[in-house]
């Protein structure tokens, strides 16, 4: 553990000092003063304040790292339960923008696993809702994790994607709003994405449920 | 079928030994019934019915697999 003996005019100074040298903060070491020193009189019997900081061991929140291993375990739990024989692998969403990327991804690979993905992908969506539940609960906080098919979702996401630039072009042409069919929130967050950006065609959800949708119209 | 809900049920709520889970097997296809705790309740069927919801969609994968239907009751 690093250590340093550091003086200064006072203890805060002195504390300031061992810090800046360090590069810590203050949470991250422990104080002890060895000599408190004397301001003196007149520059007189002055004696520095003299204090040991310590670096204390870093208080480990639960890492990414560990994050995954509890996912890759609960994603391979309940797949295995579920009758499917397939592996699981963890790795980096590779979505659009800070937010998305970087974020904990199990992929599940296997062959034949369209009844995994379910009509809609709700299969899949469901199975990621229960597998963020129970690592949630494990870890004691809320972690954000997605759960894909063979890069299901990656794919799925391009190809909304397209789709809405092709059918917000079809609206500017033709004035005419469109109305796509009704997909789960996380697919129709990409649409909406996709087209925030577009000042002359709007997006908006309607509809409740398993039957929400999305309806492209010209911006008023 | 009911060791899926039995792994689920018990990694969600607060008191995982008063989970229990039974199937039976009746006209209808296959009945499984979960008991947790009165305190667990909510979590198992979740802000309107989400978790009930998701694990019965899990259920149909293991029930298509099966040939039957699988139906959850939370009692």
């Amino acid at each position: 553990m690093e250590t340093l003996e550091i003086s200064g005019k006072t203890v805060r100074e002195a504390v300031k000092k061992a810090l800046k040298q360090l590069g810590l903060t203050e949470e991250q070491v422990e104080v002890t003063v060895l000599k408190k020193g004397r301001p003196g009189l007149l520059g007189l019997g002055v004696e520095e304040a003299v204090v040991r900081v310590e670096r204390l061991a870093p208080v480990v929140a639960p890492g990414v790292e560990e994050v995954g291993d509890v996912a890759l375990e609960v994603v391979g739990e309940l797949v295995s339960l579920m009758g499917i024989s397939a592996r699981v692998e963890a790795g980096e969403s590779q979505g659009e923008g800070e937010e998305e990327s970087g974020k904990l991804l199990v992929d599940i690979k296997g062959d034949d696993l369209g009844l995994l993905i379910g009509r809609r992908g709700q299969t899949l969506a469901s199975l990621q809702y229960i597998a963020r539940l129970i690592v949630s609960k494990r870890l004691g906080a809320r972690q954000s994790l997605t759960v894909d098919i063979e890069g299901y979702k990656e794919r799925r996401y391009r190809s909304l994607q397209a789709l809405a630039l092709r059918m917000a072009e079809q609206v500017k042409a033709t004035g005419r709003t469109v109305a796509l069919e009704p997909m789960p929130a996380d697919e129709r967050r990409v649409i909406h994405l996709a087209l925030a950006d577009d000042v002359r065609v709007t997006s908006e959800s309607s509809g409740e449920g398993e039957d929400r949708y999305i309806a492209i119209s010209v911006r008023s | 079928m009911k060791e899926l809900v039995e792994y689920i049920a018990k990694a969600i709520v607060n008191a995982p030994a008063n989970v229990v889970v039974t199937e039976e097997t009746g006209e209808n296809g296959i009945l499984v019934k979960l008991e947790v705790a009165p305190d667990d309740k909510g979590r198992v069927i979740g802000k309107q019915g989400r978790v009930a919801e998701a694990m019965r969609t899990l259920l149909r994968v293991l029930g298509a697999k099966a040939g039957t239907r699988v139906t959850l009751e939370i009692v």
